[in-house]
């Protein structure tokens, strides 16, 4: 039975200036992954103090000049989120600094040139583009950021405000495409979105029109690093086409953990009967290191590397019936892709070359892997 | 901070590094070109460091 041909290229939205179908506003318009900070896998929620370059919740990373001068936490103090949303990221300064020039201070996520190629950036046809979020401070005022190209000589500062303490507060900073500079639009660093936190005059610059400079943030943006115990917490981030912020793209959970995947993935036996957790299986090379595939379940950016936890002996490798402390583990560059990752696993000589063998969490819940290919 | 070599289990060559980072994690990588890990090893050789030879192996 035929059911009929429906022609609709554009369908018009509720929303002012939006029309379904035209490209722009349907699946997948919100550049940024992990935008409501719902995915966690390297901390799974706990507060860590971050360094001078920290991945916190999945594909977001701080930068500063100075290590120690922030915690970091999925849901830092436990506020209520804004309506619609379960998570937030918060930074909290615990040792404030005066900034000097040269100092800077940024919550920031790197996209993937892939995912912004169809912005034309760099050419005359460029286009414009909106990023919104909800923000939180226990400082009112001016805050700053920017967009920054990969060549990290070309940049956007802009400035947004938050006129009430403790209080979220959605913004929304439209943003005409660059027609200069050079932009990536493969699997390297596309665009740059940067949070300021504190950045001193040297990568600060003026808010509202593109500049051959690296800038961070806009001039006289509030600093948050420069109050102790100040805080600064952000969900709901959306970048996207457009001249006007449009509600913020909600995915399901495994598609947005799939997306993040790409980045990183972290193995861990930090669960449920995670304390001998497989991490992957292979055979001895010889008495001493064996080989083990760690298999990935989206193909990564690039080839990861490999992070694990001390003290090495957290891993076993459980051969011929045997459960052997690890005494080393890297990864391989011999069968290491995207995809699939060697690792190679060193024990103290009571293996058979040959034999297959498993690496395990050697009977605790602390050990993982973080494979990362972050840009 | 400092790096130490990695040889290829099949051929010997030289073809990643394993650092000890200041949380007491340790992280290792292929000389990968996309790989930011190695991108800032590169650097850290420009600024006139060296790695440390990688271990014989079995």
């Amino acid at each position: 039975m035929a059911y009929g041909t429906v022609s609709a290229d554009i369908i018009q939205s509720s929303v002012p200036g939006v029309s379904l179908g035209a490209g722009d506003a349907t699946m997948m318009k919100n550049r940024i992954i992990n935008g409501a900070m719902v995915i966690d896998q390297r901390n799974a929620g706990a507060s860590v103090t971050v360094s001078t370059a920290t991945y916190c919740v999945d594909r977001w990373g701080f930068s500063g000049s100075q290590a120690s001068k922030f915690t970091a936490q999925q849901n830092a103090g436990s506020v209520t989120p804004p309506v619609g949303f379960s998570n937030y990221w918060g930074l909290t300064t615990i040792s404030p600094v005066s900034l000097a020039s040269g100092d800077y201070f940024v919550a920031y996520q790197v996209i993937e040139g892939y995912n912004v190629a169809d912005f034309g950036w760099g050419t005359a046809n460029a286009k414009t583009v909106t990023i919104s979020a909800w923000v939180y401070s226990s400082l009112t005022g001016t805050f700053g950021g920017s967009l920054r190209s990969s060549t990290n000589n070309y940049s956007y500062p802009f400035t947004y405000s938050i006129p009430v303490a403790n209080t979220w507060t959605q913004i929304s900073i439209t943003i005409p495409g660059a027609t200069s500079s050079t932009w990536n639009t493969t699997n390297g660093q596309g665009i740059l979105v940067n949070f300021a936190l504190g950045v001193g005059s040297t990568y600060s610059g003026t808010a509202g029109s593109w500049s051959a400079n690296n800038y961070l943030s806009a001039t006289g943006a509030t600093s948050v690093v420069s109050t102790n115990g100040a805080t600064f917490y952000i969900t709901g981030v959306q970048l996207e086409v457009g001249s006007s912020a449009t509600g913020f793209e909600y995915r399901q959970y495994q598609q947005e953990l799939a997306l993040c995947q790409r980045y990183c993935f972290v193995p861990s036996a930090t669960q449920a009967n995670g304390a001998y957790l497989r991490f992957g299986v292979g055979a001895n090379q010889s008495s001493t290191i064996s080989n083990i595939a760690v298999n990935i379940p989206v193909t990564m950016r690039a080839i990861p590397s490999l992070t694990i936890p001390s003290p090495v002996s957290l891993f076993a490798l459980y051969t011929a019936g045997s459960l052997l402390p690890a005494t080393g583990l890297a990864i391989a560059g011999d069968g290491t892709s995207p995809q699939v990752v060697t690792v190679s696993a060193s024990v103290a000589g009571a293996a058979t070359n040959g034999y297959a063998a498993g690496l395990l969490a050697n009977g605790n819940n602390t050990a993982y892997l973080i494979l990362s290919a972050e840009l | 901070m400092t790096y130490q070599l990695i040889k290829s289990l099949l051929s010997g060559e030289v073809n990643g590094a394993i650092k000890a980072n200041d949380d007491g994690t340790i992280t290792s990588f292929v000389f990968d070109p996309d790989n930011t890990d190695y991108q800032a090893y590169l650097k850290w050789l420009e600024a006139g460091n060296t790695p440390l030879p990688a271990d014989t192996g079995a």
